[in-house]
């Protein structure tokens, strides 16, 4: 049977690409509710906490007007949550509720595609909301074109590092309420402890070391080197830490995954 | 040697052949050395109780669980092993899972557009098949309808129109009409014997008699993860049980009626709250009817329901 008619099967690109299109189509199917907000939560966030609270803050923080600091620090955080809510509630509910894994398994797509998919996708998500961010600062004249532009490409690489991480918290989850101890537990504190709202260089040791081990705080010193075109060579370190952290943890969200879906 | 053995007694191909296979979750076997090949161009039943093992042995087939890899166990699909090969399988076969799982935010071309990338075919061939797929399961005028506005008979369709987007040469279904009206189910029925006219080998499992007794060409009665019977669905009818059977309900009234005063070659077969008569003579059973003065009771063809009952026996299971 093998020999009279061979089987084909789309290329590994391929399989991956169908993924993210199915994702993709879903998720521009209600465009209005889905890519509305990632522009009117950074526009709201600067106008109260920038102008608001900001007036009070005349101190420069590294160098950047209160302003300046906290607007190229929230490119990234949009990507972060967005990637993060994507890769907890969305999975479980396509591999719980809808049962959509279930579907695509049925098809050729091998685990490792569905899931790598799913990454790819959660950066997208963390491209375009980065990219959301980046247009109302150019509205307020905070960062500066064409060099911030690099910017949503930082954001894709905060959205893989989340969706990896994320994925790696679902492979462990029951019941759909534990994202909770999650994302107010880990994804929320590290808005405030990564050199997003105050730079972290003034923290007591023991504090600005666990800023240093979260994986935020690198994204937000590689976006802000981006758009204050301040280059540096730790930057290269910084990389670094995205790739290990991303490759590592991906690899363990896979591993644990593929128990759940292959039984 | 194995090609040989892919080749049946009457000169069909082998499609599935499963051999000696297990598959046990922690403690509990789920499937115990199973064994049974499927020809090409036939309708294969998977029967059994909730919890007899029927999904698990289909998903090991294309993929979705892994047998214990012990004791020699083979299983072969298409000349592929599902452990290793499962995008060959896959990209050959259409699998209708138990649940529905389309995609809610579209609509019913959308919902195909999407799989059809999933097998790598290209914008023009998937509408051109879409077109062909949705007249066949008679869905054409809900190409654009959102799945909410769809009744589950439809959905069921599309989930099955999706799982033939890529010709497959095998159809697996699990439980494909459980919970529909009678005419979506003989509409389903039809159509998978059409599939079947054009070679299309069918894999499915049910726990209606009457589905397997309607399209399948061979059944397997699997009861706690073991092989109970397997044959033609004529056959197992004809050969392990009697022709008519007599239900009375148990009441108050019901004379009592023994196993000693039976006529002979009724088998009479008590629970709770019905007595059944086994006979394969008619005229038996209408004698016994004749002293039950005046209670009511419902003679009948046995089916293969009777089959299955009398196989697995008629108390629950714990995972009933």
């Amino acid at each position: 049977m093998r020999s009279s008619s061979p089987a084909t099967y789309p290329s590994l690109t391929r399989r991956l690409f169908s993924v993210w299109y199915r994702h993709t189509r879903v998720y521009t199917k209600n465009l209005i509710s889905n890519g509305l907000p990632p522009f009117l939560e950074p526009l709201l966030f600067l106008l109260g906490v920038g102008l608001g609270l900001g007036k009070y803050i005349t101190e420069s923080m590294d160098g950047l007007s209160y302003m300046d600091f906290l607007g190229t620090g929230v490119l990234v955080t949009a990507a972060m949550f967005t990637a993060a809510y994507e890769c907890t509630f969305g999975t479980f509910i396509r591999l719980e509720f809808e049962k959509v894994y279930d579907g695509m398994l049925a098809a050729p797509i091998t685990v490792n595609d569905l899931i790598i998919g799913e990454i790819i996708w959660a950066g997208t998500k963390g491209l375009f909301f980065t990219f959301a961010v980046l247009c109302i600062l150019t509205l307020f004249g905070i960062t500066r074109l064409p060099e911030s532009l690099l910017s949503p490409l930082v954001g894709f690489l905060t959205g893989l590092m989340f969706a990896t991480l994320s994925l790696w918290v679902t492979s462990f989850v029951k019941t759909i309420n534990h994202f909770n101890f999650y994302l107010t537990g880990i994804i929320s504190p590290m808005f405030f402890f990564s050199g997003v709202v105050f730079p972290i260089s003034n923290l007591p040791p023991s504090v600005r070391f666990i800023a240093e081990i979260v994986p935020l705080t690198h994204a937000v010193r590689l976006a802000r080197a981006v758009c204050t075109n301040a280059y540096h060579l730790s930057l290269l370190l910084d990389l670094l830490y995205i790739a290990v952290f991303t490759a590592l943890t991906g690899w363990l969200a896979i591993r644990r995954l593929r128990r759940r879906l292959i039984t | 040697m194995r090609r040989g053995r892919l080749i049946g007694s009457d000169g069909r191909m082998g499609v599935i052949r499963v051999y000696n296979v297990s598959k046990s979750f922690g403690k509990v076997r789920a499937v115990c050395d199973l064994d049974f090949e499927v020809e090409q161009g036939t309708c294969f039943g998977l029967l059994g109780p909730n919890g007899a093992g029927k999904t698990t042995m289909m998903k090991m087939i294309y993929g979705r669980s892994r047998r214990n890899n012990h004791r020699g166990g083979i299983i072969d699909v298409f000349g592929y092993d599902p452990a290793r090969d499962e995008l060959a399988i896959k990209s050959l076969s259409g699998v209708v899972s138990q649940e529905n799982n389309l995609d809610e935010e579209l609509n019913v071309t959308q919902n195909l557009m999407v799989y059809s990338k999933f097998y790598g075919l290209s914008a023009r061939v998937a509408r051109e098949r879409i077109e062909v797929l949705l007249d066949f399961l008679e869905l054409s005028e809900k190409v654009t309808a959102r799945i909410k506005e769809l009744s589950g008979g439809m959905q069921r369709r599309l989930v099955i129109a999706r799982a033939l987007l890529n010709n497959p040469r095998l159809l697996i279904l699990d439980e494909p009409t459980t919970g529909l009206d009678p005419q979506v189910r003989h509409l389903i029925w039809d159509k998978l014997r059409q599939l079947r006219a054009q070679g299309t080998t069918i894999l499915l499992t049910t726990h209606y008699m009457d589905e397997a007794f309607q399209i399948c060409d061979r059944v397997l009665i699997m009861d706690k993860g073991k092989r109970v019977l397997e044959d033609n669905p004529h056959k197992l009818l004809a050969e392990n049980i009697e022709a008519y059977v007599m239900e009375v309900p148990i009441t108050d009234g019901t004379p009592v009626i023994l196993e000693s005063d039976l006529p002979e070659a009724v088998r009479l077969d008590r629970t709770e709250g019905t007595m059944r008569f086994y006979a394969n003579d008619i005229d038996r059973l209408k004698g016994i009817a004749d002293r039950l003065s005046g209670n009511p009771y419902y003679l009948r063809q046995s089916t293969l329901e009777d089959v299955f009952l009398k196989a697995t026996g008629r108390v629950l299971n714990e995972k009933q």
